[in-house]
């Protein structure tokens, strides 16, 4: 895209299952989709296992033989680079033992401070400036915020924002609606217990949507700390604590009670979408934003169609001509 | 997407195969204002310049639209420059409708008066034909039937270069004018101002004809190209199998492939050469026929296709 | 009288508003999974020990997980899978530093289907091939002695430990799994067949079959086209989905090309006396735009077809 502002898009839309998108040429269709619709950089996501492949430096290291074999694999297909990779502290790995962390726990500090160096020295190495992160775990599966938990939360960003700045990377805490972490003064206090000089905020504006956030509002008053946009849009808003929920991943997000709500995450541009996306591109014009925009369609359906019509409302609603 | 339209001697159009899942299973971009909205979105999105589509769209065009200049309407409407080429997909019929069969020429010249009534809202390049009926309908391939079915795409080609339209013979690999010897036979009997050439880069190559060849021999009458890629030759009786060896042949279920797909017979980068040291200024149609067999997808195949047009063919020619 | 205790494993994929998804995409897509594979008669029901917590969810427990299945006309939960296909420093069977955590793993999945009466406790004996290599008898010794202490275990709490063996493992050729159940007790360590996997190692699993009778609780009956012969199977970081040769390795039975030969199978198996469950897999059926639900059918079709036929001729053999 030639624009003022950086884009990019997010590959997790095709990673869905455990067992799909593992093949390189698979993946090498998904970076050419996304050249050829103006993305020139991708975001990655951390997983686990063998099959998870494009997940986790020493797995990326198996397939292309280390850095500069991946960066080659990327640019076969016009991509440039790796805008930014998602990684969730609390989701178990096998290459970690399966282990459970939290960031709610001092305890667990060392270790995720730990298993974020191979992160933070990778990205580095392909040249890639954001590790974006789940900050703090669904709020279902824990008991509600204490005094003194957004501060503990905060201890450990720090800690690896700290970690991460030495390789030159920065670190963005990701909203998202099943967060622990979930009013808009929960995110102000976690952004005040953490230094902007090395944690900043990833926005993303459905998932802030959800959870009663207007995203163009947030950024107005936050825009020194925004380091990181997620761009897509939602249909629904949670109306009654729906993350709550037990299960809220299946019972909310998939629609397995409540509402049956099956699907919450769609393109830019969906009928009814709630994200006035206009308005908070704009936004970020106005305050000359300088991160990276990730498009991102997550689980919504067939990956390909839904880059297209996300291109297609970035050439035609937002007036982005396609590089 | 930098130069200016005018600039390119190239545009690229989109052959309109398509498949998506609704919520009630598999449907086209027909289905509904909504799907075709959305088809038409992708393919602006990832820089196509305009579609071509068949002939049998004209009715849901009139019922859904209100006709093919309100439903051009809509395809500007996204962006796209306009509808270029129509593919007449007639059903061949050794009884009323087959091109080697002089008894057949009147019924197959007044249906070219009719279409060519009904599409004379809008502005077309071409209209595009399988010249010949199925192999089966036709063999044994003779000279005179040859002859007889160039005489008629003369006379159809005629009615349709009166309303400002080439007629083009799109070789189908089953169809009965598909063998190198065969196709020169028809066009040493075809005028060149009224009967022009397609070349379907994929079915020249199932048929053992070379594409690129091909094209340089009858460059001066070529009015345009579906760019798709295969991976299997035709062998034995491929080409005679009923109803439909795209379908029914033995050796191979899924034929046609993007371009820039892994183990493509198809040299594009000669077939983009080609065009260049022809100086072809024009259409070139993107096609991949039943991209979604095999759990391919339509979408996907698109965008793969529109990359290896950007960062391999546009290098050579544009 | 026609087999009736065929059960089904759970690789299953399905349509949703999110793109396909395992049925475990929330509760009434489990629920129509469960309906479906009992509308074609399956009684036995096996899963992954992953989709246990997952299911305890969706249901509550994993016991009212089966209590819903025998609702629908399954007897119970036959099998759990269990397996450590990817070597890290905690676990992988063929470092014995490791076997007290991999215990300690097994031990959480018993507990997690404790009070139920699942018969096999199938394990995958080792990783791939390519984290072991070179495969030495002091490394197979060394995964023989993880699987008969998991076995003695499992065995006490009615389950048989039984070993399934994939093409791209590091026991794969027949050498090395006659040695592995050398070195392995009978009493603890069981032989779990998979025709499509032995068939691609080149192993002939209707052999395997006769010569590991009385080890023998249970059988994967899925097909394949392919024999390995490119040493795919050493393919990083891994082989079944990766092997530059072969894009799909798995069919269901019944497809034209299929290398097994099913019919001689229960034959063999009617002939043998055996009489436990016999399962229907086939993994990543939606390979190449298959469907699991069409693939389940027509492997249905076949067994109540084909493999009835040749199974009537055997009883009346073994009746003569």
């Amino acid at each position: 895209m030639k624009d003022t502002l950086r884009w990019a898009y997010a590959l997790n839309q095709w990673n869905i299952r455990m067992d799909v998108f593992v093949r390189h040429e698979d993946q090498r269709r998904a970076l050419k989709t996304c050249s050829a619709l103006g993305f020139h950089h991708v975001e990655l996501a951390a997983g686990t296992g063998r099959w998870d492949n494009l997940g986790r430096p020493e797995v990326i290291e198996l397939n292309h033989g280390g850095p500069a074999g991946f960066l080659d694999f990327l640019h076969g297909c016009s991509v440039h680079g790796v805008s930014s990779m998602y990684w969730d502290p609390g989701q178990p790995a096998e290459e970690e033992g399966w282990a459970f962390r939290s960031t709610r726990n001092r305890d667990d500090h060392a270790a995720i401070v730990e298993s974020a160096k191979p992160f933070a020295d990778f990205l580095a190495a392909i040249g890639t400036e954001q590790l974006v992160v789940r900050p703090a775990g669904s709020a279902w599966l824990q008991p509600p915020l204490g005094a003194d938990d957004v501060k503990t939360i905060g201890e450990v960003w720090n800690a690896v924002g700290k970690v991460a700045a030495a390789a030159g990377v920065g670190v963005a805490l990701h909203y998202d609606c099943l967060s622990a972490v979930h009013s808009a003064d929960e995110v102000g206090q976690l952004l005040a217990a953490t230094d902007p000089a090395l944690v900043g905020f990833a926005l993303d504006t459905a998932e802030l949507t959800i959870g009663g956030i207007d995203p163009v509002a947030f950024y107005a008053g936050h825009a020194d700390r925004v380091t990181h946009v997620h761009l897509k849009d939602t249909r629904y808003a949670d109306t009654g604590e729906e993350y709550r929920m037990p299960g809220a991943e299946t019972t909310m997000l998939r629609g397995g009670a409540g509402r049956r709500i099956e699907r919450w995450f769609f393109e830019l541009g969906t009928e009814g979408g709630l994200v006035d996306v206009k308005a908070f591109v704009a936004t970020l014009r106005e305050h000359d934003y300088p991160g990276w925009v990730v498009v991102e369609s997550d689980h919504g359906g067939n990956p390909a169609e839904l880059a297209m019509l996300n291109s297609w409302y970035l050439q035609h609603e937002l007036g982005v001509a396609k590089s | 997407m930098t130069r200016a339209a005018d600039e390119r001697r190239i545009k690229w159009s989109y052959m309109d195969h398509w498949r998506s899942n609704g919520p009630a299973g598999p449907i086209d971009q027909w289905h509904s204002h909504r799907s075709m909205s959305s088809f038409l979105k992708q393919i602006k999105a990832v820089g196509f310049d305009a579609m071509d589509t068949f002939d049998f769209r004209l009715w849901q065009m009139y019922g859904d639209y209100g006709g093919p200049a309100k439903y051009q309407e809509m395809v500007q409407d996204h962006g796209l420059e306009r509808i270029v080429n129509i593919f007449h997909a007639a059903d061949y019929d050794v009884r009323n409708y087959a091109p080697h069969l002089p008894e057949t020429h009147e019924n197959i010249l007044e249906d070219f008066r009719v279409t060519m009534g009904h599409w004379s809202s809008i502005e077309l390049d071409n209209i595009i034909v399988m010249p010949a009926t199925l192999y089966y309908d036709m063999e044994p391939i003779t000279e005179d039937k040859l002859k007889i079915t160039a005489e008629l795409w003369n006379k159809v080609g005629e009615i349709t270069a009166g309303y400002g339209v080439r007629l083009t013979c799109h070789h189908e690999f089953f169809c009965g004018i598909q063998s190198e010897p065969d196709i020169e036979t028809f066009y040493s009997y075809t005028d060149p101002e009224y009967v022009s050439l397609f070349v379907d880069t994929a079915q020249h190559c199932i048929a053992s004809v070379d594409p690129v060849a091909l094209y340089r021999r009858h460059a001066h009458r070529v009015s345009g190209f579906h760019f798709k890629d295969t991976r299997n030759i035709a062998t034995g009786d491929d080409h005679r199998h009923r109803p439909d060896s795209e379908i029914m042949a033995p050796t191979t279920g899924k034929w046609f492939y993007e371009m820039g797909t892994p183990n493509g017979l198809v040299d594009f980068t000669a077939m983009m050469t080609a065009v260049r040291d022809n100086e072809y200024q024009g259409w070139i149609t993107v096609e991949h026929d039943k991209a979604n067999r095999y759990g391919g997808d339509y979408a996907e195949s698109t965008a793969v296709a529109r990359w290896h047009a950007v960062n391999v063919l546009e290098k050579i020619y544009r | 009288m026609a087999w009736t205790k065929w059960s089904y494993m759970d690789h299953w994929v399905t349509e949703t508003p999110q793109g396909p998804q395992p049925p475990s995409f929330n509760r009434d897509h489990m629920d129509r999974y469960v309906k479906q594979l009992s509308a074609l008669g399956f009684r036995g029901f096996d899963t992954f020990f992953f989709y246990l917590p997952i299911l305890a969810g969706l249901y509550g427990s994993v016991k009212a997980f089966e209590e819903y299945l025998q609702d629908n006309g399954f007897d119970k939960i036959t099998g759990i899978f269990s397996a450590y296909p990817y070597a890290t420093e905690y676990t992988a069977p063929h470092v014995s530093e490791t076997h007290d955590r991999i215990v300690a793993d097994c031990q959480a999945t018993i507990r997690a289907v404790e009070g139920l009466s699942v018969e096999n406790f199938i394990v995958m004996p080792s990783t791939t091939y390519f984290q072991v290599e070179p495969v030495t008898d002091e490394k197979i010794k060394i995964m023989a002695d993880l699987w008969n202490r998991v076995g003695r275990l499992t065995l006490e709490h009615g389950m048989r430990t039984t070993c399934h063996f994939e093409f791209w493992g590091a026991i794969r050729t027949r050498e090395q799994l006659d040695l592995f159940f050398s070195y392995t007790d009978p009493q603890y360590v069981y032989f779990f067949c998979d025709t499509a996997q032995h068939t691609i190692a080149g192993v002939d699993p209707i052999q395997m079959f006769r010569d590991y009778r009385d080890r023998c609780t249970g059988f994967h009956f899925k097909d394949t086209h392919t024999v390995d012969t490119h040493e795919a199977y050493r393919t990083p970081p891994d082989p079944e989905l990766m092997a530059p040769q072969v894009t799909r390795w798995f069919h269901e039975m019944g497809t034209d090309g299929g290398l097994v030969d099913f019919p001689a199978l229960i034959r063999e198996i009617v002939t043998s006396g055996y009489d436990g469950w016999l399962t229907v897999e086939h993994d990543k059926a939606e390979l190449d735009g298959g469907s699991y639900a069409e693939a389940t059918c027509v492997a249905k079709w076949y067994i109540d077809n084909v493999l009835a036929e040749a199974q009537a001729l055997a009883d009346q053999g073994a009746a003569r």
